[in-house]
């Protein structure tokens, strides 16, 4: 056991309508304890700068500067250190939808978050269950069947001082509702975010997903998407992964119904020393689903990129359609990319394809375009960040892809290696 | 414009260029012919600046300027071009995006601004015409899946949209039928103004037909042996290098 997991466990605070899951979070932190250096799910991700770590959870929040995405005009929900400091009371929500504190005294509420806590969100993760255990801030979004909100909602965490922070976001979309919801972590500060946010998706609903993982640093973040699609609802979700000193997402999309469709594109890029660790999940437990899931990543000097994405057909998941695509771009001998795309199928009457490849800088190329008098960092943009580029070109929401082209080429342009 | 005195240069510790000497002025043609193994093309990527090919002794400057303190794509904005004899498939870069982003650089360097879309498109497709290259062949990938012959035509496109104070051709006949071979020396021809220098690297003295040069220079063994007029052309052609070879080792003795 950690020093951290430890004190962890003696912070835990059980008391409130959310218990028995954080009951039961709380018992598998005692029994399973901290993982050993060789469990497959931290094989390539050490844990060691958490271990020792202090447990410091900030009681206080404070003002602190919100990144803007231009053009974006959403609703911002925004934690500072893990304390939720946007007064989610006062907003002024379109109809056919609430925002709410998880801190809420409403039986009905309480009633609606305990449908969806610890609901969608498999109990296996390590940091979910510390997340399950402390999270004393957290938002619930309700969307209520058949609106259609087009005012995107983003939350954002950030860090600002050596705190833990520990935020929730819960999201419960009615039938034929449809919702763009954003989450984005920045920071560089040595601090440490579980940010897990969980998403029911109801029959015939649409989710429009964005994931901005974009700590740095000593920023340790340990955080993760969950969603479970009802019948005939639609997932598309954009994850975009910079790595810092730990960086961990942990996604899950379970098919709970027939005829639901998820697409999820994930981005990486990590520039020197970092670390990044996607762990995706696909639960295909009923029939007719489909899902396509496209990760692409550029890893720097001495980073790691791990990748691990499983897909799991169950033996009832007759006619599904799964593709799982991984492609790497290394910029230098000393980056490493652990990539595992995992496929276990039991129904006989499916398709499904899956592949990783990881490539390096193509030296003769470069050297053409200099030659023409392109400058080195262009070149490098012209002939490694396409494959990228196409991924940022299909993202839904045009203000995001305003955005999130030119902050990434810039990031890309300071990945070279010298 | 261009001077190179006793130049020594090695790929992968073989020392491949030992001791070169070539002064050329502006709006000459020099021809460098010469043997397999002479180290032709080893003389384009030293002064084009490619990794990997180390100078370990003498000077070269372009226009004044010492170019082997240059990085790669500063020589090119001084004006330095390399017509390749194998030029590189990019796929998935397209020729149009790649030539703005080049005619862009050298227009900076210039101190001019650069181009709009619809300025470049119209001098692109007049690039085009002139080396007759189909338009759509500025949406495709930068060489990919073109034959031998239109390769060596995109990279005199290139050189005519670049406007490049010296150019070196990299054995840019290699492969051509003559047609082909026409359509590239004609290319080569509208771009000599007085001014713009070129350096004709080729084995063969057929190229020389229909690019005419003002000196010959017959590189052995990485320095050149014998220079002439267009003349000593022909008498490579007609005996072959051998007795070039001879004369070399007298040399040496």
């Amino acid at each position: 056991m950690s020093q951290w997991l430890e004190k962890v466990i003696g912070e835990a605070q059980i008391q409130d309508y959310l218990a028995p899951v954080r009951q039961q979070a709380l018992t598998q932190l005692k029994t399973e304890g901290w993982p050993a250096r060789r469990n497959e799910s931290w094989r390539f991700t050490p844990l060691t700068s958490v271990e020792k770590r202090n447990v410091n959870i900030a009681t206080q929040g404070h003002d602190a500067p919100v990144p803007a995405i231009d053009n974006l005009n959403a609703i911002d929900l925004v934690f500072v250190d893990g304390v939720l400091i946007t007064q989610v009371n006062g907003l002024d929500v379109p109809a056919g939808m609430s925002i709410t504190s998880l801190n809420t005294d409403d039986s009905d509420t309480q009633q609606a978050v305990a449908s969806v806590f610890g609901q969608v969100k498999p109990t296996r993760h390590l940091f979910g269950r510390v997340n399950d255990a402390l999270c004393q801030h957290g938002i619930f979004i309700n969307v209520e069947a058949g609106a259609d909100i087009t005012t995107p909602i983003r939350i954002v965490n950030l860090a600002t001082q050596n705190l833990d922070a520990h935020t929730r976001v819960v999201v419960k979309l009615g039938e034929k509702a449809k919702a763009i919801i954003v989450e984005q972590g920045v920071g560089d500060v040595d601090s440490l975010t579980t940010a897990f946010a969980e998403y029911d998706i109801a029959d015939d609903a649409h989710l429009e997903h964005y994931r901005f993982a974009m700590f740095t640093g000593a920023a340790k973040q340990l955080g993760g998407s969950h969603f479970k699609l009802h019948n005939r609802s639609t997932l598309n979700s954009t994850m975009v992964g910079y790595g810092s000193e730990l960086s961990r997402l942990d996604v899950d999309i379970h098919h709970a119904g027939e005829f639901a469709d998820a697409k999820m594109n994930a981005i990486y890029l990590l520039a020197e020393g970092e670390l990044f660790d996607l762990h995706s999940t696909i639960e295909h437990a009923m029939p007719n689903g489909t899902t396509e899931e496209n990760a692409r990543g550029i890893v720097g000097d001495k980073a790691r990129a791990v990748f691990n994405g499983r897909i799991h057909i169950h033996r009832d998941a007759q006619k599904t359609l799964a593709e799982l695509n991984n492609r790497n771009l290394l910029l230098s001998r000393r980056g490493v990319i652990n990539t595992k795309p995992e496929l276990e199928i039991y129904a006989d009457d499916v398709k499904c394809a899956h592949g990783a490849t990881v490539a390096e800088i193509d030296e003769e190329a470069l050297y053409y375009l200099l030659t023409r008098g392109v400058p080195r960092s262009k070149a490098l943009v012209m002939l490694n960040f396409g494959f990228i580029r196409e991924l940022v070109y299909d993202v839904p929401n045009a203000a995001i892809r305003d955005w999130l082209l030119p902050i990434l080429s810039e990031r890309f342009t300071h990945m070279e290696v010298k | 414009m261009l001077s190179i005195k006793n130049l020594h240069a090695s790929v992968e510790e073989k020392n491949i260029i030992k001791g070169l000497n070539l002064e050329v002025k502006p709006g000459e043609v020099h021809a460098i012919m010469g043997p397999n193994g002479a180290g032709k093309s080893t003389l384009g990527y030293v002064l084009s600046g490619r990794d990997g090919y180390e100078v370990s002794e003498g000077d070269v400057s372009l226009n004044g300027k010492d170019l082997l303190e240059l990085e790669v794509e500063e020589r090119a904005r001084e004006g330095l071009f390399l017509a390749f004899q194998y030029p590189v498939e990019i796929p998935g870069v397209s020729n149009m995006e790649f030539m703005k982003e080049s005619v862009n650089a050298m227009r900076e360097q210039r101190g001019e601004e650069p181009l709009s879309a619809a300025e470049f498109l119209k001098k692109a497709k007049a690039a085009c015409k002139q080396v007759q290259l189909p338009l759509d062949f500025l949406k495709r990938g930068v060489n990919e899946g073109f034959s031998g012959g239109e390769k060596k035509r995109n990279e005199i496109m290139q050189m005519i949209l670049l406007e490049p104070s010296l150019c070196i051709l990299d054995e840019s006949d290699s492969g051509l039928d003559v047609d082909a071979l026409q359509v590239v020396a004609d290319g080569v021809n509208s771009q000599r103004d007085g001014k713009r220098s070129f350096i004709v690297v080729t084995h063969y003295q057929r190229l020389l037909d229909y690019i005419k040069p003002d000196f010959v220079h017959i590189l052995a063994d990485g320095k050149i042996v014998k220079s002439g007029d267009a003349s000593l052309a022909h008498e490579v052609e007609k005996s072959g290098y051998a007795f070039l070879g001879k004369s070399y080792e007298e040399a040496e003795a």
